[in-house]
């Protein structure tokens, strides 16, 4: 039975997942990367290895994605996310053609064939506004638990603008709007249309094409789900656990990689 | 081939030095050209040594005051350059103001904060169809021409304009031959060689140049090239007027592609079409513009589509895919790549578009989208 691993080192959070030898998924873990990815990508390793009850010498083949990816030091190859979020969003829904796609600090769109592989992709170059960083430093600013930020959303009244997309700005567009009395739930909302509005134009770049999926963190935001389903006019394909699908399409390939390898 | 590599290297690592360095050995004076247009020729004929003007590599400081920050890197480095005297060796610039509404300011800045012994403004015709562009082109050659007889006092005869333009036209030949053996033995130099080839061709005199190229096609044609590979090949396409960054050369290459051609201004675009010496040396400059191919987004025949132009370039070389490389706070670019884009689309045609900026450069993310690129047409 060969036993794969895929590791996305992300900006924020190191995702692991470990299939079987039949593709089934014996574990996965999910930890913050810190500022040492090596030790994060090894550590969350262990611990995946741990919960399947499995030990290093047991496993076949490491493949490494996500900004980190060149830190997984026992990796045997890498491939990027992007490659590697098609690849699992298409194993977990395979009727998917584009995924719209949140982490930690860049956001992106990919096109995919009816083969899982993808087509074109965009992704956001300079500024991480829009992210789940700027989720973070909007819960922050907002006194609420980033877990709330979905809540919020569906609790809002009324309709505010959060015109800036610049993270930093964006903080002071939220302080200025306290001031002038608007409500926490409102806000929030304003901040979630403000994401969609910015993916929104990702889409239009990439082309819209159902059944559309979206991973990576912010997906466990439902606000923001749903401000980009309002915009696209399009339900979204959440995953039970959105963060790991970059994880899983990496141990897909690792998965392939073995059975051409063994031939 | 170290020897000539690490000549081309030399000049193009300090320009500036070089260029000085060529001034004082020679005795002749410089004349910066904006890049792109600017026929050279007329310059070299007049005794003066032409040098296409570049892109340093320094942050833009004093230029601010100068410029708006959305102006290209070019443009804004440039500027900086030449307010900080570090231009000061040029003797005398020509621009060529109907490429973008940024050359558009220069002459009035230069003139203001720099004046240089000469300058000259041309006004090339966008639209190369008819005979009124034609008479409207000659025009302007040749109050370019009488310009510099007037800066130098000495008339430039057609003989001398057609020797120019012969030496031109064998710097063209060779470079050709660089890139016709770079297609024969994939990988036989870096991208970023191939690339301060032709840079160098810009800032050193055409006969040196020639001699160099001489050296280097013959080390070449000598030399056998050990496959490494698969390796998927690519076409870049793009980064009008200026010298790309080198580490994304290197990136491309290093992410297990491979550059055979290319379609930027530091590149193929450079000595594309010979000019036809049968007639007017005048005349032959005018028709070289006027049939230059290929296209950029400022100029060209309203039925020739650029993106075809590098489909076309991508296909001969049996590449798998286009490289954009668009220079950020690029007008014409920005504005045509939309149109570039649905082309390449209609034609089914993988491409990424990377931007490139002057001081910031997100490297990561620029490999990021180069490996799912190479991924993409690599079939993973």
């Amino acid at each position: 039975m060969a036993i794969v691993v895929g590791v996305d080192v992300g900006s924020l959070c190191t995702k692991t997942v470990i299939l079987d030898g039949d593709g089934g998924i014996l574990s996965y873990d999910i930890m913050r990367s810190g500022h040492y990815y090596k030790g994060a990508a090894d550590e969350s390793i262990e611990s995946a290895l741990k919960s399947a009850g499995l030990k290093k010498s047991d496993v076949s083949y490491i493949l490494g994605t996500g900004y980190g990816r060149g830190a997984v030091a026992e990796a045997d190859a890498e491939v990027t996310e992007i490659t590697c979020h098609a690849r699992g969003a298409a194993r977990l829904f395979p009727e998917v053609h584009t995924v719209i796609d949140i982490g930690g600090q860049d956001s992106k769109v990919i096109g995919i064939g009816d083969n899982g592989r993808v087509i074109n992709f965009v992704m956001n170059d300079k500024c991480a506004a829009g992210t789940g960083r700027f989720l973070e430093v909007m819960a922050l600013a907002l006194s609420v638990d980033i877990g709330e930020m979905g809540d919020l959303f569906f609790a809002s009244k009324e309709k505010v603008e959060v015109s800036s997309m610049c993270t930093v700005f964006a903080e002071s567009e939220v302080i200025s709007l306290f001031a002038q009395g608007h409500k926490k739930a409102d806000i929030a909302a304003g901040i979630a249309h403000a994401i969609a509005r910015r993916i929104v134009g990702m889409v239009g770049q990439v082309g819209l094409r159902e059944k559309v999926v979206m991973s990576g963190g912010v997906a466990k935001n439902s606000g923001v789900v749903r401000a980009i389903e309002e915009r696209i006019e399009t339900r979204l394909l959440v995953p039970r656990e959105p963060q790991i699908v970059g994880a899983l399409g990496a141990a897909i390939i690792a998965s392939e990689r073995m059975s051409a390898t063994i031939g | 081939m170290e020897r000539v590599l690490s000549k081309i290297t030399e000049v193009t690592s300090d320009p500036y030095a070089y260029v000085t360095g060529l001034k004082e050995r020679t005795g002749k004076k410089v004349i910066g050209c904006f890049p792109m247009y600017v026929p050279e020729e007329i310059v070299h004929a007049a005794d003066l040594i032409p040098v296409v003007i570049w892109r340093g590599n320094e942050s833009v400081t004093w230029g601010h005051a100068h410029v708006p920050p959305y102006d290209c890197g070019i443009t804004r480095s440039f500027v900086d350059d030449a307010v900080r005297g570090k231009l000061n060796f040029m003797d005398g610039m020509v621009f060529h103001v109907r490429q973008c509404l940024q050359v558009g300011e220069f002459p009035l800045i230069i003139e203001r904060n720099v004046k240089p012994a000469y300058q000259k403004v041309l006004y090339l015709p966008p639209i190369y169809e008819g005979e009124a562009v034609r008479s409207f082109l000659l025009d302007d050659l040749e109050s370019f021409k009488t310009s510099l007889e007037d800066f130098t006092g000495k008339k430039i005869s057609d003989d001398s304009l057609k020797k120019s333009i012969e030496i031109y036209n064998e710097n063209r030949s060779l470079l050709e031959r660089v890139y016709e053996i770079r297609r024969e033995k994939p990988g036989i130099l870096r991208a970023r060689e191939v690339m301060q080839t032709v840079w160098s061709s810009m800032l050193m005199l055409k006969e040196d140049h020639n001699e160099l190229l001489k050296e280097l096609i013959k080390d070449m044609e000598g030399k056998t090239v050990e496959s490494k590979g698969e390796r998927v090949k690519v076409i870049p396409v793009g980064c009008l007027c200026q010298t790309l960054q080198f580490d994304i050369l290197d990136m491309i290459e290093d992410l297990g592609m491979i550059i055979t051609d290319d379609d930027l201004y530091v590149g193929s675009r450079y000595f594309a079409n010979k000019a036809n010496l049968n007639g007017s040396p005048i005349e032959a400059l005018a028709d070289r513009y006027l049939t230059k191919t290929p296209l950029c987004p400022t100029k060209g025949v309203w039925d020739i589509h650029w993106g075809d132009e590098a489909i076309k370039k991508m296909r001969d070389n049996n590449a798998k895919g286009i490289i954009s490389i668009r220079v950020k706070y690029c007008p014409p670019h920005t504005c045509y790549y939309p149109d570039f884009k649905s082309k390449m689309v209609e034609e089914g045609v993988p491409e990424v578009m990377i931007e490139m900026e002057h001081e910031i450069m997100s490297l990561e993310g620029i490999k990021t989208r180069l490996q799912s690129f190479a991924e993409t047409i690599g079939g993973v």
